[in-house]
């Protein structure tokens, strides 16, 4: 009798859970893959529902990595009608590839030229630079001095105290590496990561992870990115964001439209909203720098970008990119 | 036995002509139809992937393999893979033995306890499990460096192995505990009223009649922990392991031909384990007796001690990782700020709870429809024995040789199409779901069909009942335990798992588990561990109405 008692609840179960399937929306839609933070996208698509009320905004949020691979993999059939906020340095060859299509959006000419693509693939919206996350518990605990700059990890003190992100898996990795490539040159520049090398404990394969760690205390020094450190910082971790006195690499997260949108009216509406000036000012309460002239900068920042930033080639940094990368893994892959 | 074995002796000509005919309508249609489904959402994938991993510019080509194997410290990832799995595989499996055989031949009092505890693992994300790791034993960790001030570097193979044995070790222990309590105790006793000491006795007939529950069980684990990629990347440090390099080139590089070039090569040792495990699976069971019956006399009073406090230690580190993560979401920052807090559950920075409401409904279908196919594959391998038997197994375990990654990228690459009405709906994550563990499912079906004696399906036949009747009215209550524990076992592995997941979800799939490693990458550990608490208090809650509808027996063998 207990299986007959079985077989009445599994049937409920199956019953209600097939009813739950049917659900449709009225609105206008649109697919968007993004990289921004969670609790970003949350905060800017009230915006974009107070602007746009009857646009139905779907989004799925991965890493730049996870994202790109999963667009990669779709591409014989997009699913998503919008990139929105994604690295620069990984949509360059995409648009190469023919898997974005140009598109300006309304109100492009207010976007500074070094932010957009001549041929419109994509349009920067915000940037984040490369920063050390610095446990100030840690280091006077272990007795090593705050760095102010890239030179200053390469001393003994920080032996075994630095975690990077590899480059080989990681947007941030490649962007710090291609900075100062760029900067010092190929030579010197193969020639510092050398000694830099000396210091780094762990090449971690995400980008975010080496503030994660430095903020949990695992390591003095995590080099990431700025807003990663600067949000463990509001969380009560101890630590202090530094921008390398050399000038500090950064990336552009940009907006495209996809080929083979399967909404490209919605999509260029939404593109259009998405470097809106009620846009930009929501971006400029999280980003560091927001690709509008005339938007707030946060406090965290020692400076005015052009100061602290050093300029980068992105379109160096994609062309080069499986040069680079090898090279690294046969000096440094451990 | 012989006569049960073979067919009845004598035989109602109108019952076999009965008995053909359901086969022919009922059983050959059924075979059809997983030999199709298997075919379509197993081997289909799978091609897709071997293909991108050949596909040149011009035709087929090797030149992804020849790049593999001439990148000298790429190339080591496969030595490093085969190192870290070989270790886990022994400390795992020989942890999981002492612990089953304390379970399962000892006195000891706490066994039910002991028992549950142990395979707590099994119900929180795997990403948490390691991040715990870390906060116990990492260089800040709260024992190695608060307590015992010492500066211990848990980062790279050793912290793999420490975790893998920890995700490891209740998938070693089920295998373990049903071997060691299906092998007939009386030959223990034989020994030891024949004069044997416990030793003797322990390495003369208790190992050897376990043997290839121990090996199955290895093979297993062994498969499990070179295909996890989960632990490499949180613990791993800069220890490259294939799995964590086909994340590189994958997602790191968008290189998808490599990383289908990595997954085809990472797919031979995993696939070889399994048929290997399929061999000595079936000789393990061959021991296995009916009628075996566990007698136990009180374990001896030291002996006892020495088994209560190793149980004891293993359940206290399961309950100590547990704690940090319940802890952790109850906190406002792990290490520095230990006041109570419980905004980490308002989950302002993510979706909300919303995502546990998908998890829930991907998770409950997957449960009820995983366990339906498994049982179903593992009567038509077992007791059905059609030509191509072995085929239709090892298809069914070859999803567990693949990561999860890899799996999920195989899925966009066969079924993102037009046409394809199931893809991104949640019926793509169940299915991935269900085919990503259907080995564990199938094995243990076949382990509980065969537990069921040939002769009760017989004599349901002779008595002139036909397939389906037979498979109503014996086989499917007999088996009733077994699917109840199978359907838990795909509901709890749907609400955890994160690897296929990543590529598959669409906007309004979004999961819990997903939830946790997005919430960990954006910084925010505290919602993190919050989202994972609340994962295992909605599996401990199922498992909790499932007991009470079922009552105790149908609670007990959730475990077994």
């Amino acid at each position: 009798m207990v299986s007959l008692r079985m077989t009445t609840v599994l049937a409920a179960l199956m019953v209600g859970l097939l009813a739950l399937f049917g659900s449709g929306a009225g609105a206008e839609e649109v697919v968007v893959y993004t990289s921004l933070e969670t609790d970003e996208v949350v905060e800017y698509l009230k915006v974009a529902k107070k602007d746009m009320p009857d646009l139905d905004v779907k989004w799925i949020r991965l890493s730049t990595g996870d994202l790109g691979a999963r667009m990669l993999a779709e591409k014989d059939n997009p699913q998503a009608d919008v990139i929105w906020g994604w690295a620069v340095t990984n949509l360059i060859p995409f648009a190469q590839q023919g898997l974005v299509q140009p598109y300006a959006p309304k109100g492009v000419e207010r976007i500074p030229a070094e932010f957009k693509d001549p041929k419109h693939h994509w349009v920067a919206i915000d940037l984040y630079m490369a920063a050390f996350c610095v446990n100030t518990e840690m280091a006077k605990k272990k007795n090593i001095p705050i760095p102010t700059s890239c030179e200053d990890l390469t001393q003994p003190a920080y032996k075994g105290e630095v975690v990077m992100p590899n480059p080989a898996s990681s947007g941030t990795g490649y962007l710090q590496i291609s900075s100062l490539l760029q900067m010092k040159g190929e030579q010197a520049g193969w020639e510092f990561l050398s000694r830099l090398d000396k210091s780094i404990a762990q090449y971690i394969k995400s980008g975010s992870k080496p503030a994660k760690m430095a903020g949990a205390g695992e390591y003095v020094v995590g080099a990431s990115f700025e807003f990663v450190c600067a949000k463990l910082r509001e969380k009560g971790a101890p630590v202090q964001l530094v921008i390398p006195k050399e000038g500090a690499g950064y990336e552009l997260e940009a907006n495209a439209l996809m080929k083979g949108a399967k909404r490209p009216a919605a999509a260029k509406r939404f593109l259009d909203w998405a470097i809106s000036e009620n846009a930009m000012r929501e971006y400029a309460k999280w980003k560091a720098g927001v690709t509008l002239a005339g938007m707030p900068q946060p406090e965290y920042l020692p400076g005015p970008l052009n100061q602290i930033l050093y300029r980068m080639n992105f379109e160096w940094s994609a062309a080069n990119y499986g040069r680079v990368v090898k090279e690294w893994e046969k000096r440094f892959l451990r | 036995m012989a006569l049960a074995r073979g067919r009845p002796a004598e035989i109602d000509w109108s019952l076999a002509h009965r008995r053909f005919v359901d086969e022919r309508y009922l059983l050959y249609p059924a075979m059809a139809g997983v030999f199709l489904l298997l075919v379509v959402f197993i081997l289909f994938p799978i091609l897709q992937v071997i293909q991108r991993s050949v596909a040149g510019p011009e035709g087929v080509t090797l030149a992804n393999y020849a790049r593999y194997f001439t990148h000298p410290r790429i190339a080591s990832t496969a030595w490093r893979s085969l190192w870290v799995s070989g270790l886990s595989t022994v400390l795992t499996v020989s942890l999981a033995f002492v612990f089953a055989y304390a379970l399962t031949r000892t006195t000891i009092p706490g066994r039910g306890l002991l028992h549950t505890l142990a395979l707590l693992p099994l119900v929180a994300p795997s990403l948490v499990q390691a991040l715990a790791l870390i906060f116990l034993f990492g260089r800040n960790g709260l024992i190695t460096a608060r307590l015992l001030g010492a500066d211990v570097n848990i980062y790279g193979w050793h912290g793999i192995v420490i975790s893998e044995v920890f995700y490891c070790f209740p998938h070693a222990l089920i295998i373990l505990y049903t071997t060691l309590s299906a092998v007939d105790t009386r030959l223990d006793e034989a020994a030891e009223s024949l004069g044997a000491s416990g030793w003797r006795t322990f390495w003369t007939v208790t190992v050897p009649s376990a043997k290839y529950g121990v090996m199955s069980a290895s093979f297993l684990i062994f498969n499990l922990v070179i295909t996890d990629f989960g632990n490499p990347k949180v613990i791993g440090g800069d220890y490259n392991v294939l799995a964590t390099e086909i994340y590189n080139q994958v997602s790191g590089q968008q290189n998808l031909a490599m990383g289908s070039t990595v997954s085809v090569i990472l797919m031979i040792p995993a696939v070889l384990a399994f048929i290997l495990q399929y061999y000595f699976s079936r000789r393990n069971y061959a021991l296995i007796s009916g009628q075996a019956r566990p007698f136990l006399r009180p374990t001896r009073r030291g002996a006892a001690r020495a088994f209560g406090a190793f149980c004891w230690l293993v359940c206290a580190m399961i309950l100590l990782v547990y704690a940090t993560i319940i802890t952790a979401s109850f906190i406002k920052l792990w290490g520095y700020d230990f006041t109570p807090t419980l905004r980490h559950y308002r989950f302002e920075a993510s979706d909300g709870w919303q995502v546990l409401w998908v998890s829930l409904k991907i998770s409950v279908i997957g449960g009820i429809v995983g366990a339906i196919f498994s049982l179903l594959v593992a009567y038509i391998v077992e007791k059905k024995q059609p030509p191509g038997a072995r085929l239709l197994y090892l298809r069914a375990v070859i999803p567990a040789a693949i990561p999860g990654m890899v799996l999920g990228l195989a899925y966009i690459f066969a079924f993102n199409r037009p046409g394809v009405v199931f893809y991104g709906t949640i019926w793509i994550l169940v299915i991935a779901n269900i085919v990503h563990y259907l080995a564990l499912g199938v094995l243990a079906g076949i382990a509980n069909m065969k537990q069921i004696d040939r002769s009760l399906e017989e004599a349901s036949v002779s008595l002139g009942a036909g397939v389906l009747m037979t498979f109503r009215r014996v086989l499917f209550p007999l088996s009733r335990v077994a699917f109840v524990s199978s359907a838990l076992y795909f509901f709890m592995t749907s609400m955890v798992t994160i690897s296929a997941v990543i590529f598959l979800y669409a906007p309004d799939t979004k999961t819990a588990a997903l939830s946790v490693l997005l919430l960990d990458d954006a910084g925010e550990a505290g919602e993190a561990a919050a989202m994972s608490t609340l994962i295992i208090a909605v599996i401990l809650a199922v498992f909790l109405l499932v007991r009470l509808l079922l009552g105790r027996q149908g609670f007990k063998l959730i475990r077994g």
